[in-house]
């Protein structure tokens, strides 16, 4: 039984265990408070980004939490927000790139391990590259929740290093760029792997573009992309590499439009996508740095 | 100290056995951690579960890099306290997982066996000190190579007497290594396992080798060489004789030895063997065994009774056999009579055993 001290006891301690449990309530009122703030903000900011002459000026650059710190593919959702994913888990979050609010996460079944590279979506399911070829089907998941998945094996493994993953729902077929060509020090052509739906090993098809169109006035070496997006207006192919920290936009026949580098403050550009309100959006892997996911105006 | 020894001894109804006692402890450190998890969960998740890569919980607000230049990097009182919170928790939660691995480290000793003082603090203190060191190191590989680097300057070895005193040294740095990383359910998880694997693994004696002579058996030779043939002290003090090393009762035996041929006295031991009864419940098995060795032996004194706590007691006695019923025989009669009262019965037999002279006394114990 409790006495009459113990009875004060917890009296006098009810308030402070009220204000140590956090109530979702107070936290999701104080998440809209954000949201609104951080959207007038960014309002204000891509209209200075329009009326500035300099085109590299970044207008948010949200600082991802230690669970992203291998930040890698990015996708844009029907939403209007990101799907990204950790580079050595089959782990998915979502994030909306316009107020800097991580909205959930979700796994495979099972904690599944790999070299995840990218992510894409088609239709109502999700699809995860591993960089050997491998990609992982599933649907998307409740916040915290644990999703099923499937596999299908492109067997590219020994041919290509893969980075890049997007879907031309134009003409329903994912593209897969290859980082590296496996056995070759330095490729001489950037190599895409076409691959309609539903998938079949015996439709694939490839396109390469010679690197010297892809260099262009550079100083580049190569180019080794580490994603691949499409503009949701133009159709092109947009591409960033990280070790060139460059960016890529190409038609989808192979043609250049524009090769340049990145604005400066990319350390590691690991993922890329480009929104209907021509936002472009860059996540970069955490080394010295902490992962970041940058947004700037998107010119066509 | 004295607060947890009393609740254990009320959830143990002050039992001494030690699976009780530690399934007590566990109990209580899951309830102190269900209730910490309730009005703290995020800091229970950040010391239990972090290093495993849990999935946020809920919308979290991300920092704007443009709006604080400091990349997110923030320094203040907040940041320092959160830091110091969380090694302060990684460390009490290193502490609360080790403490019950030393007192199997202490109980769960082979007979005979002392503990090793040293040992039982080393194990307290390594996986603070593990701990200290993965937390401060972890996610940085400068780091790593740094502390690679210092430790390969600061030589440090030791031989341990007891193998097993080893794979104590090595939980303690996985419960270290747990709790840097932040994850001390995988510590909690490792050690609960480990102390009862091994507190079973002690208490059945898991191991021995049934083509070998048991461990009482290596005594057999120096006890019967000990036995005196002047019918007086037929058997030596049992406690001075396992005071002893196997050796050094050998040595003693052949000094034993060559004072007899010396003194030229030869006379039959009184006892030829010992009988080793393990059993839980004393009075009943040894009203049972004694009932046996009335009618199987030719005499018999109770010379042992050794309590235990947390495994059986032992009963052990001096026998002489009959030549007409060999040891196996006897064990088998043993068995039959008082079955279901032992745990075990061996009887440990010398040379002397073969009796010829069906002498018919018996000492009743």
């Amino acid at each position: 039984m409790i006495g009459a001290r113990g009875l004060v006891l917890l009296a006098g301690l009810s308030p402070w265990v009220a204000a140590c449990r956090e109530t979702p309530g107070a936290k999701a009122a104080e998440v809209q408070a954000v949201e609104a703030t951080r959207k007038q903000e960014l309002a204000r900011r891509l209209a200075l980004a329009d009326a500035s002459p300099a085109k590299s000026l970044p207008v948010a650059k949200w600082i991802m939490p230690p669970e992203l710190r291998e930040i890698s593919g990015l996708t844009l959702t029907s939403r209007g927000t990101v799907l990204t994913h950790d580079d050595n888990i089959g782990r998915v979050y979502e994030v909306d790139p316009k107020t800097g609010i991580l909205l959930k996460g979700f796994s495979l079944e099972g904690g599944v391990r790999g070299d995840f590279e990218a992510i894409t979506i088609a239709g109502s399911d999700i699809y995860l590259l591993e960089s050997k070829g491998k990609i992982f089907k599933f649907k998307e998941g409740a916040d915290a929740s644990q999703v099923p998945y499937s596999v299908f094996d492109t067997r590219l493994g020994k041919e290509c290093e893969f980075e890049g993953l997007a879907y031309e729902a134009d003409s329903t077929r994912f593209v897969m760029v290859c980082k590296k060509i496996r056995g070759k020090n330095e490729t001489h052509e950037l190599l895409i792997y076409r691959l309609p739906l539903p998938l079949d090993r015996a439709t694939m098809s490839t396109l390469r573009v010679p690197s010297e169109d892809v260099i262009g006035s550079n100083k580049w070496k190569g180019f080794h992309p580490s994603d691949i997006n499409i503009d949701p207006i133009t159709k092109n192919y947009v591409l960033v590499a990280s070790r060139e920290k460059g960016l890529l936009v190409m038609t989808p026949d192979g043609n250049v439009v524009r090769s340049e580098p990145l604005p400066d403050g990319h350390h590691q550009p690991e993922g890329v996508a480009i929104t209907r309100d021509s936002i472009l959006i860059v996540s970069d892997e955490a080394n010295v740095k902490p992962p970041a996911i940058t947004l700037y105006r998107w010119r066509r | 100290m004295p607060v947890l020894s009393g609740v254990i001894d009320v959830l143990t109804m002050k039992s001494d056995r030690p699976v009780r006692r530690l399934v007590a402890y566990y109990v209580i450190l899951a309830i102190i951690v269900a209730i910490a998890a309730f009005f703290f969960p995020n800091e229970m998740s950040r010391i239990a579960a972090k290093g495993l890569g849990d999935v946020p919980e809920g919308p979290t607000v991300l920092n704007d890099a443009l709006s604080s230049p400091n990349t997110g990097v923030t320094f203040g009182l907040g940041s320092l306290l959160g830091v110091a919170l969380t090694t302060v928790l990684i460390l009490l939660g290193a502490l609360v997982l080790i403490l019950p691995v030393t007192w199997v480290y202490m109980s769960a000793r082979p007979s005979g066996g002392q503990h090793n003082q040293n040992v039982v603090q080393t194990l307290v203190i390594l996986p603070l000190v593990v701990a200290g060191i993965v937390f401060m190191v972890q996610n940085s590989l400068a780091l790593a190579f740094s502390l690679a680097g210092v430790v390969g300057a600061v030589r440090f070895r030791t031989t341990l007497r007891d193998s097993r005193d080893l794979v104590y040294v090595f939980l303690s740095i996985v419960v270290g290594f747990a709790a840097g990383v932040q994850s001390l359910a995988v510590g909690a998880v490792v050690s609960i396992v480990f102390n009862f694997v091994l507190i079973i693994t002690w208490r059945y004696d898991y191991g021995r080798n049934m083509l070998m002579p048991t461990a009482s058996a290596q005594w057999s030779r120096p006890l019967q060489a000990l036995a005196s043939p002047t019918g007086n002290h037929q058997i030596p003090d049992r406690d001075l004789m396992l005071s002893l090393t196997p050796e050094k009762a050998n040595a003693l035996a052949d000094r034993f030895d060559r004072v007899r041929d010396t003194i030229g006295k030869k006379k039959k031991a009184r006892y030829n063997s010992v009988l080793h009864i393990t059993t839980d419940d004393v009075a009943e098995a040894q009203q049972k065994v004694e009932q046996a060795l009335d009618r199987m032996t030719k005499r018999w004194a109770l010379d042992e009774l050794v309590t235990n706590v947390g495994k059986p007691s032992e009963l052990f006695y001096l026998v002489r056999l009959r030549k007409s019923i060999p040891r196996d025989t006897l064990l088998a009669g043993i068995h039959a009579n008082a079955g279901d009262a032992i745990a075990s019965a061996d009887l440990e037999t010398g040379e002397l055993a073969e009796d010829k002279s069906g002498d018919k006394d018996k000492d009743k114990g």
